[in-house]
């Protein structure tokens, strides 16, 4: 199965099951990418097939407006996503709480989602969630704007033209017809705040991963303090970009949130010789100042 | 007789067998770009997906999703790619797949003696 229609939008969807088939109580285990700049894949790789092979239902799909998912002018804001989501799963004739794997704007619709619809959750899994009490609004959009900064910015456009090489290419034209082509960017400013009274009446478990090195490390505390049963990872030396810095401890970290969570969790180790750090040019919204560097021949 | 396993390492029908299925794949794997750049090209066990394809991650997602659609439960490519991660899947050469494809399906039965 590759498309399921859900809250009338064509959704790009995967579901990745176990050698034989997954039984009637293997934990179905739903994964949400992140915006713009990301697709069904970067779970399908990372998490997908390992906890699929390790024994979950595991479902992917492509958010409206990106991969292979349908990619309508309007319908980007959060309330939007989380009925894309509940109209997935009963397309899918899910009628069993879903263990919800989100990663950066994927895990902030995964934390709404599991506030609006409690009963369909058994557990959240968030990597790296924008997580505000006052102006998550604000601060999505401002996630939007550096990718913008970034893709407009004509250097890149050269890249893009002549060096970049197909798939980085394919990949940025799709996140620029969805920034030019539809309403993300005002419906991103339109993120509701979360409640702290709801959030401090969550009664789902809650598994949060942080990167030391993120530019929005400072909302991991805020998060972990409101939300009732939360379990915080902080991983040093590593940014934003976790999931995919992170691939194999986050794989065993699943296996343990799902299979063996009596148990404490497992230690990080980490790589010798591999340090993450948030590029200058994230945290202060300016274009790479040369992206075609690393593809020059060194002058000497 | 018969006998099974003639498709094993080694084997008469092995060379047979990685050709019908390099020829499946590459089937797919045209469909899954369909950009004029793939038609044309040779297609053989040593391309690689990422230097000479260029394939997307995604449409490596839309590649799997064909081959379980074709090869059904005899071949466990979620076990096969459950260990890897995307940069290994994506620096895999055509013939990493077609091979894993010949080791899993069965052996067809042949004529002939041991």
């Amino acid at each position: 199965m590759a498309e399921v229609i859900a809250n009338g939008v064509r959704l790009h969807v995967q579901r990745l099951e176990p050698r034989g088939g997954a039984s009637a109580d293997s934990p179905i285990v739903v994964m949400v990418h992140g915006m713009v700049m990301d697709n069904i894949s970067s779970f399908y790789f990372s998490l997908g097939t390992c906890l699929a092979d390790a024994g979950c239902d595991v479902i992917c799909y492509d958010l409206r407006g990106h991969g292979r998912s349908e990619r309508p002018r309007g319908g980007y804001r959060l309330a939007d996503s989380m009925a894309d989501l509940a109209g997935l799963l009963d397309a899918l004739g899910v009628d069993r709480p879903v263990h919800i794997v989100g990663n950066s704007y994927g895990a902030t619709l995964a934390l709404a989602f599991g506030l609006e619809f409690t009963a369909r959750v058994a557990s959240l899994t968030l990597i790296e969630p924008p997580f505000l009490i006052e102006g998550l609004g604000e601060e999505m959009a401002r996630s939007l704007s550096q990718i913008l900064v970034a893709m407009t910015d004509d250097e890149v456009q050269e890249w893009l033209d002549n060096g970049a090489g197909r798939a980085i290419s394919r990949a940025t034209r799709a996140a620029q017809r969805l920034l030019s082509e539809t309403t993300v960017a005002t419906d991103m400013l339109e993120t509701p705040p979360f409640s702290a009274e709801a959030l401090a009446a969550l009664g789902v478990p809650v598994l949060a991963v942080y990167g030391e090195n993120s530019d929005i490390i400072g909302q991991a505390a805020g998060l972990a303090a409101l939300v009732p049963d939360c379990t915080l990872i902080v991983l040093e030396h590593h940014t934003h970009m976790v999931l995919r810095e992170a691939t194999g401890y986050l794989r065993n970290l699943l296996r343990w949130w799902l299979f063996d969570r009596r148990t404490p969790p497992p230690p990080y180790v980490r790589e010798a010789d591999r340090r993450f750090a948030t590029p200058e040019w994230v945290t202060q919204m300016v274009p790479p100042p040369d992206l075609n560097a690393g593809r020059r021949p060194a002058v000497s | 007789m018969s006998v099974q396993g003639t498709a094993g390492p080694g084997g008469p029908g092995r060379a047979e067998a990685e050709a019908r299925v390099l020829g499946e794949v590459t089937e797919d794997l045209r469909e899954v770009i369909g950009e004029e750049y793939v038609i044309d090209m040779d297609i053989t066990m040593e391309t690689t997906f990422s230097h000479d394809l260029e394939v997307e991650s995604i449409e490596f997602v839309a590649l799997a999703d064909r081959l379980r659609e074709r090869y059904g439960e005899a071949v466990d490519f979620v076990g096969f790619l459950a260990t890897m991660d995307v940069d290994q899947v994506i620096n895999m050469r055509v013939g990493e797949v077609v091979r894993f494809i010949v080791d899993s399906l069965p052996a067809p039965a042949v004529a002939g003696s041991a």
